[in-house]
């Protein structure tokens, strides 16, 4: 390989990673630093560690925290949910595109517009709670919106329906990809329905299912702002029964007037974050390796 | 190549024609300087509250002769990191609305904003009502645009079922716990509207804190920690909120319920009596046959501010590094005149904060009757302007709720207000100074 064509390569990426480094790493540059500062306006002094310290010692930051560790309980949930719906779609019983459609469709409506709906749904003189009171369920209508020892739950609720809307789909996607000779096979073998589902179906998931799982839980860790924002009154509330890390950080940068805070609190998501794609890139390493072999 | 840059004795000429041209140009630059000077830029907001201000602003602009001006309507969620931004980069607009209080005067205090004093007349700043809240160093920051007088409103058609009298709101404390128990006894929840969002217990705080306090510049102690909210006086608010969740006055779907349907609860009947801010009074008082009374929050308190109507108004300024701060002054000037506050109340049916404003052309009694008790009479200013983001956020709103709810007792919140003012300090050693120094101008 003579000099032009071993850097030929590298010349034919480099404007897409300037282009990166600019809208990505420029910003991400800006935030490392600003997390090290007491930020006023759009700069300000130099002030090592003391975000990071007043951050880590702050019960509301620790709440939040352990908020969204609450909700990451959603992520059994919308894998069970997910694949029971794909393998019963898969089963192709009739009119199962259109159901297929139907189940996609919260994914696509945008969080606010869902939310505002089911905010009316669950007042506590709403359309749910009269329907239970009307059947003889008076104990199960519940404030879900107005009791801090509830909103947290009704937020996950929201975020399964939805966000297991992208799980159904993906699974399918594979599960139709499979060979289904297999399928055939076991049938003949014997195998029974949950069978068939657990011993052929489910280990050929594993790598829709793994990609799944994190991307669910980094959606849980550092997106679930619209959730909690629109149930929660904008404000993670009631009182600070539905605070989590984003709202915190949009909180610190938008209405508390502290940019250092939320870019020490941004740089620690950040990174937990990148801890959580690690695995998701070895998961797929792993994958591939298989295939190839 | 070369030919291309020789020069023949006609280019020299044309070259020479030309720098006279610029020279006589650079003759002109003061007069052409003038006239590029006679573009303003504003940043607006006040659509979202108040619906056809949009049209007073183009109209406004459309007929000032003075100068271009060119209005820019701000999203709500960065109307101040917008223009802290642009300031920081010497990029802010000449005009710019400002929120009362604390929302305006961390611009203040990072140099983004001039006084007006000097700029706008003492008497057009006076007259436009911009609050004691815009006033830092001796000097005057704001003009008032349209007013927000801080109000409860109560159903007079509920108090008649509930064997009240309809044309006579409680004022005492004792006088509000028996109307309650009437309306209770009545089937109508006494008081209360919506508080899931969190504003409810803004309002609340606004009205309530001030019962127990003898100037504006004594609630801002409580942040800076000379005074201290564990102190009984100075969280009986919450307390007397714990009261009336323990008798029961509160509708059940308070929780639930944002703040301004929950208004509709009590303009429909359904509470008796509850918090409202007066440009609601209008629409609200047509919707119900003017069966909506308005009223000051009932008094247990002892401090000097009790009982006393609450006003807030919103406001323009100008940037400190404004291209043209005189130009600008003259636009303001021109939106108070007698003609631009008559078309705010024509474009928004609303009423301008001016003190000016001829209250002739009002013609319900309800409305004419609020502005003459809470804008042209004496009356203090929203003591919620003066809370710092971080307690707003973590304390303010959080704790009414929790004391609704049940979660907390007044006096916990009164502890739980203490830590995040103690925490706010922590996070914010540079602006309790600045603080402090305000404290000064409103009385503290």
């Amino acid at each position: 390989m003579n000099q032009t064509s071993r850097f030929a390569p590298y010349l034919y990426v480099a404007p897409l990673v300037a282009l990166l480094l600019f809208v990505f790493g420029y910003p991400l540059v800006r935030i490392f630093e600003f997390s090290f500062k007491m930020v006023r306006g759009i700069d300000g002094p130099w002030i090592g560690l003391r975000n990071y310290e007043l951050v880590l010692n702050q019960p509301l930051f620790w709440e939040s925290v352990r908020h969204n560790l609450l909700l990451l309980l959603a992520v059994p949930f919308m894998v069970a949910w997910s694949l029971l719906i794909a393998v019963v779609l898969y089963e192709r019983l009739k009119g199962w595109k259109l159901y297929r459609v139907v189940l996609f469709l919260p994914y696509i409506l945008a969080i606010p517009i869902i939310a505002v709906i089911m905010k009316k749904l669950f007042q506590f003189n709403g359309p749910v709670n009269e329907v239970l009171r009307w059947i003889g369920l008076d104990f199960l209508a519940l404030d879900w919106i107005g009791s801090s020892d509830v909103a947290l739950w009704t937020v996950m609720l929201l975020i399964i329906w939805r966000e297991s809307a992208l799980g159904i789909i993906l699974f399918l996607a594979r599960m139709l990809s499979l060979d289904e000779s297999l399928m055939e096979a076991a049938k003949l073998e014997g195998a029974n329905w949950w069978q068939r589902v657990w011993h052929v179906i489910v280990p050929q998931m594993r790598v829709v299912m793994e990609f799944y799982i994190v991307t669910s839980v980094i959606t849980i860790l550092s997106a679930v702002f619209a959730y909690v924002y629109m149930i929660g009154g904008g404000r993670g509330g009631p009182g600070t029964s539905t605070m989590v890390v984003e709202l915190y950080i949009f909180n610190a940068l938008i209405r508390t007037s502290l940019p250092g805070i939320a870019a020490a609190v941004s740089v620690m998501l950040f990174l937990v974050s990148l801890l959580l794609i690690v695995p998701l890139f070895a998961a797929r390493r792993r994958a591939n390796e298989e295939e190839t072999a | 190549m070369t030919g291309k840059w020789s020069f023949s004795r006609r280019d020299v000429l044309r070259t020479s024609a030309a720098a006279g041209a610029g020279v006589a140009l650079g003759g002109m630059l003061p007069a052409w300087r003038a006239r590029a000077a006679a573009e303003l830029n504003m940043w607006w907001w006040g659509e979202q509250e108040l619906p056809g201000l949009q049209a007073f602003v183009d109209d406004s602009v459309k007929k000032y002769t003075a100068a271009t001006v060119k209005p820019m309507l701000q999203d709500t969620a960065v109307v101040i990191s917008q223009f802290q931004t642009a300031a920081a980069s010497g990029e802010a607009p000449d005009i710019q609305f400002l929120w009362n209080g604390i929302y305006h005067m961390e611009s203040v205090w990072l140099g983004y904003l001039q006084p007006l004093n000097g700029l706008v007349s003492d008497a057009v700043i006076q007259a436009s009502n911009p609050t004691l809240l815009s006033n830092f160093g001796g000097n005057t920051y704001r003009v008032g645009w349209y007013p927000l007088p801080m109000i409860w409103v109560y159903n007079k058609d509920a108090f008649d079922k509930a064997g009240l009298d309809g044309d006579k709101a409680p004022q005492t404390w004792d006088e509000f716990l028996a109307a309650c128990e009437k309306l209770k006894s009545a089937g109508i929840a006494p008081v209360g509207g919506g508080i899931q969002d969190g504003y409810w217990g803004e309002w609340y705080f606004g009205h309530a804190l001030a019962q127990n306090v003898d100037s504006a510049g004594e609630t801002i102690g409580l942040f800076t920690g000379e005074r201290d909210f564990r102190e009984p006086k100075y969280h009986e608010h919450w307390v007397k909120l714990e009261e009336l969740r323990k008798a029961g006055f509160f509708n059940s779907e308070m929780l639930s319920t944002e703040l301004y349907p929950g208004i509709d609860l009590i303009v429909a009947g359904k509470v008796g009596m509850g918090l409202s801010v007066g440009s609601r009074v209008p629409a609200d008082s047509k919707a119900s046959n003017g069966r909506v009374g308005t009223m000051v929050m009932p008094v247990y308190g002892k401090g000097k501010l009790a009982g006393q109507p609450i006003f807030d108004s919103q406001g323009l300024g100008i940037a400190a590094k404004a291209k043209d701060p005189k130009g600008a002054a003259a636009f303001l000037e021109y939106l108070q005149s007698p003609d631009r506050l008559k078309a705010v109340h024509e474009s928004t049916g609303w009423i301008p904060a001016n003190k000016n404003f001829d209250v002739s052309v009002l013609t319900d009694a309800t409305v004419k009757d609020m502005w003459q008790r809470w804008g042209l009479s004496p009356n203090i200013p929203y003591l919620s302007n003066l809370v710092p983001g971080q307690f707003y956020e973590q304390a303010l709103l959080p704790t009414a709720q929790q004391v609704v709810e049940g979660k907390i007792t007044g006096e916990q919140a009164g502890e739980l207000a203490y830590n995040v003012a103690k925490e706010w300090r922590d996070f914010n050693p540079d602006i309790v100074e600045n603080y402090k120094k305000w404290a000064v101008d409103l009385g503290g």
